[in-house]
């Protein structure tokens, strides 16, 4: 079992906290802005975290808004016809699973940027899908209206995305600690390598393909239950798959606090920066993402363990 | 020292007892160009609104949030506009997905939402119930009753009767585009090609291979303003010879006026700056002042009138009580640049503002919108065949 350094298990205390409280904290006049906020950063912790199972095995999705977007779909058709709320999650979740399974048996003997390149596709091709089903079944190009989880509730909507956090978390130090991880981090440091080790890279990879779409999709029903309404366009859009990436590597790759705090930090940022500079706050977001990059190739994480040493 | 401390003291006082008003517009993304405009007619608005004494005796305070054309933006923008900033109502608001997105957290607050923007039906499936949604802007529709209406009468004077239909694939361009299809052909019109195209790839030539196949007499294109200037160089150096061409979409191209290749070029606007009202002329003179300049987007005039009305009605109302202003507002005519506006039930709502007959068609002449349809406001007759 892989122990976590005394930073990490503080952070994680401190976050859980925060996160546990958060609807209690005395905001006044800011509280429900702050929940608005902190629900869409949870959720995006748990795709940025999801994207980063994959990435331990050395794949480099675009397809997490593929994920991310049949989860909101799917929940959405099957509360539009009358399917139990719990249900639809459920299925939701494992519609997107089974769906990667399908992709992944096809594109995951691609490498790199080739791989990249295959779920970006496959992105668009479910995109140009749904655009085209019936107006009446899935709303086509102008979108769909999206019945909220627990009567719109912001309280409970958000206390269901923690919940997902959790066993999201849950999920990436079980693979952290367990052959998964050995397998994985074999396969990313060198494919042929671990197959001759006797790793099966396609079964492995398969296995983290399918458990990080489920979390995509879940995450997908939590952001469509929260916008009430869902359009293509946007659902299915790079910037989706771009962020997970962005708050996994600014947070700090391969690891289960990275994501996490890449999310928060990222998100709450972009909020601040645009309360305080409304007319140029992308472009200084934009200058610290990129120095983050360059002097800290590992991520917050990557400095929290240097200072540790 | 004593005199700073009795202003800053003032200016709290006023402050805190001024009627706030929130605004949501995209001031990026796709529909920036649009919201640029909206930004601009609600400045101008604030600055009357202010100078005439402001609402119930106090300035009228403004606060603009981005909603970057998303929907996932557009949510925790609303919300802090309503619970941080306490604003007591919504105004502006311009793209259809935007708008839906904030329906349910509209609702959740019970949010006055004199609301400029959105076409789609959609928006007024959702908020088909709710109390304190005031529409000004007419529904999808409306927009196509006003299309029909302009190639029914060149069908009449001109013999068009051939429209090919080249539409984005996006929600803006293709949604619809059945019903589209279907009331050309019922209207009596060949539909002689349907063709997507993928809005900012500057390829149109294997639409305009397909319609050099066949005579077409209006083309009738569905995009974004970033496909407008490829579109027309292409149809010309392909000698694409078409009747007229008919471009919808949401906003023009800055200056495409003054490039030759937009001469002859319809579209639809629900306002030109030549418009001869009081109203409009007003506004126009007062714009000018502000900016130096005048915009040809209907955004600007739309979005000054969608705050001077609301200022209007919450001063003739007395007082911020949502009840009491949406009595006013229902039962007010107003006089705006746009025309005349009272809210009358649409095909879902109860409070619907401008509908169908506030359209107008304009082409483009000489580095002008010049209107030619519908008569009664035409500045010339249409140029057809364009050339």
């Amino acid at each position: 079992m892989i122990r976590p350094s005394p930073i990490s298990t503080v952070l994680s205390v401190v976050l859980g906290v925060l996160a546990l409280t958060f609807p209690f904290l005395p905001l006044g006049d800011q509280a429900a802005f702050m929940l608005q906020i902190a629900n869409f950063t949870v959720i995006t912790a748990v795709l940025s975290l999801s994207w980063d199972i994959l990435a331990r095995t050395g794949q480099l999705s675009l397809a997490h808004a593929a994920f991310y977007g049949i989860g909101a779909y799917s929940y959405t058709i099957l509360m539009a016809h009358a399917a139990p709320w719990w249900l639809a999650v459920l299925l939701s979740g494992l519609i997107a699973g089974l769906l990667s399974l399908i992709l992944g048996a096809v594109t995951l003997r691609l490498q790199g940027m080739y791989f990249a390149i295959a779920t970006l596709a496959f992105t668009e091709v479910i995109k140009t899908v749904i655009q085209n089903l019936p107006d009446t079944f899935a709303g086509g190009a102008t979108g769909m209206l999206v019945p909220a989880l627990f009567g719109g509730q912001p309280n409970l909507q958000y206390y269901a995305a923690v919940v997902l956090l959790a066993l999201t978390l849950l999920v990436s130090i079980w693979v952290r600690n367990s052959k998964l991880h050995y397998a994985f981090t074999a396969i990313r440091q060198g494919e042929q390598v671990a197959k001759v080790l006797g790793v099966s890279a396609s079964r492995y990879k398969l296995l983290a393909f399918f458990i990080s779409s489920v979390l995509a999709g879940f995450a997908g029903v939590l952001y469509a239950s929260k916008t009430f309404f869902i359009i293509p366009a946007e659902t299915f859009s790079l910037s989706v798959s771009v962020s997970s990436l962005t708050t996994a590597i600014f947070g700090g790759l391969y690891t289960t606090l990275g994501p996490v705090i890449g999310s928060v930090v990222l998100t709450v940022l972009e909020e601040l920066l645009r309360l305080k500079i409304p007319n140029g706050y992308l472009v200084v977001y934009g200058v610290m993402l990129v120095l983050t990059i360059l002097y800290l190739p590992r991520g917050i994480m990557g400095l929290l363990e240097r200072k540790k040493a | 020292m004593k005199k700073t401390a009795m202003l800053i003291l003032l200016a709290l006082m006023s402050s805190a007892s001024a009627v706030k008003v929130g605004a949501l517009i995209p001031l990026s993304g796709a529909s920036s160009v649009s919201g640029q405009a909206e930004k601009n007619g609600l400045l101008l608005a604030v600055d009357e609104i202010n100078k005439n004494g402001g609402v119930l005796g106090e300035p009228l305070e403004l606060i603009i949030e981005d909603d970057q054309s998303n929907p996932a933006k557009a949510v925790p923008a609303f919300t802090k506009l309503v619970t941080v900033d306490k604003v007591d109502f919504m105004v502006g608001g311009l793209g259809s997905s935007t708008t839906l997105a904030i329906t349910g957290a509209a609702k959740q607050y019970n949010t006055f939402m004199a609301w400029a923007g959105a076409a789609s039906p959609l928006v007024e499936d959702a908020m088909k119930d709710y109390p304190y949604f005031f529409h000004y802007h007419p529904w999808a529709y409306y927009n196509f009753e006003a299309i029909l209406s302009f190639f029914k009468n060149l069908k009449g004077n001109k013999k068009a009767k051939n429209i090919a239909i080249a539409y984005e694939d996006g929600p803006f361009g293709s949604s619809g585009i059945q019903d589209t299809v279907a009331a050309f052909k019922k209207a009596g019109f060949n539909v002689v090609l349907t063709e997507a195209f993928k809005a900012g790839s500057g390829n149109f030539a294997p639409i305009i291979n397909k319609a050099k196949t066949q005579k077409v007499d209006i083309f009738y294109w569905i995009g974004y303003d970033v496909d407008a200037l490829p579109l027309v160089q292409q149809m010309k150096e392909s000698n694409l010879d078409v009747g007229l061409v008919y471009g919808a979409p949401p906003s023009w191209p800055i200056g495409f006026e003054k490039n030759k290749l937009s001469q002859g070029v319809a579209s639809l606007t629900m306002w030109t700056p030549e418009l001869p009202s009081t109203a409009s002329k007003n506004f126009v003179k007062a714009y000018k002042a502000k900016y130096g300049n005048i915009t040809d987007e209907y955004f600007a005039p739309l979005a000054y009138l969608n705050l001077k009305t609301l200022a209007e009605a919450i001063n003739k109302a007395g007082s911020t009580n949502k009840d009491k202003v949406a009595d006013v507002m229902a039962k007010t005519t107003f006089d705006t640049p746009l025309g005349k506006l009272a809210f009358t039930p649409s095909q879902k709502i109860k409070y619907q503002g401008f509908k169908g007959s506030n359209w107008v068609t304009f082409q483009f002449r000489d580095e002008k919108r010049l209107p030619v349809f519908p008569l009664k406001v035409a500045k010339k007759t249409v140029l057809y065949p364009m050339p």
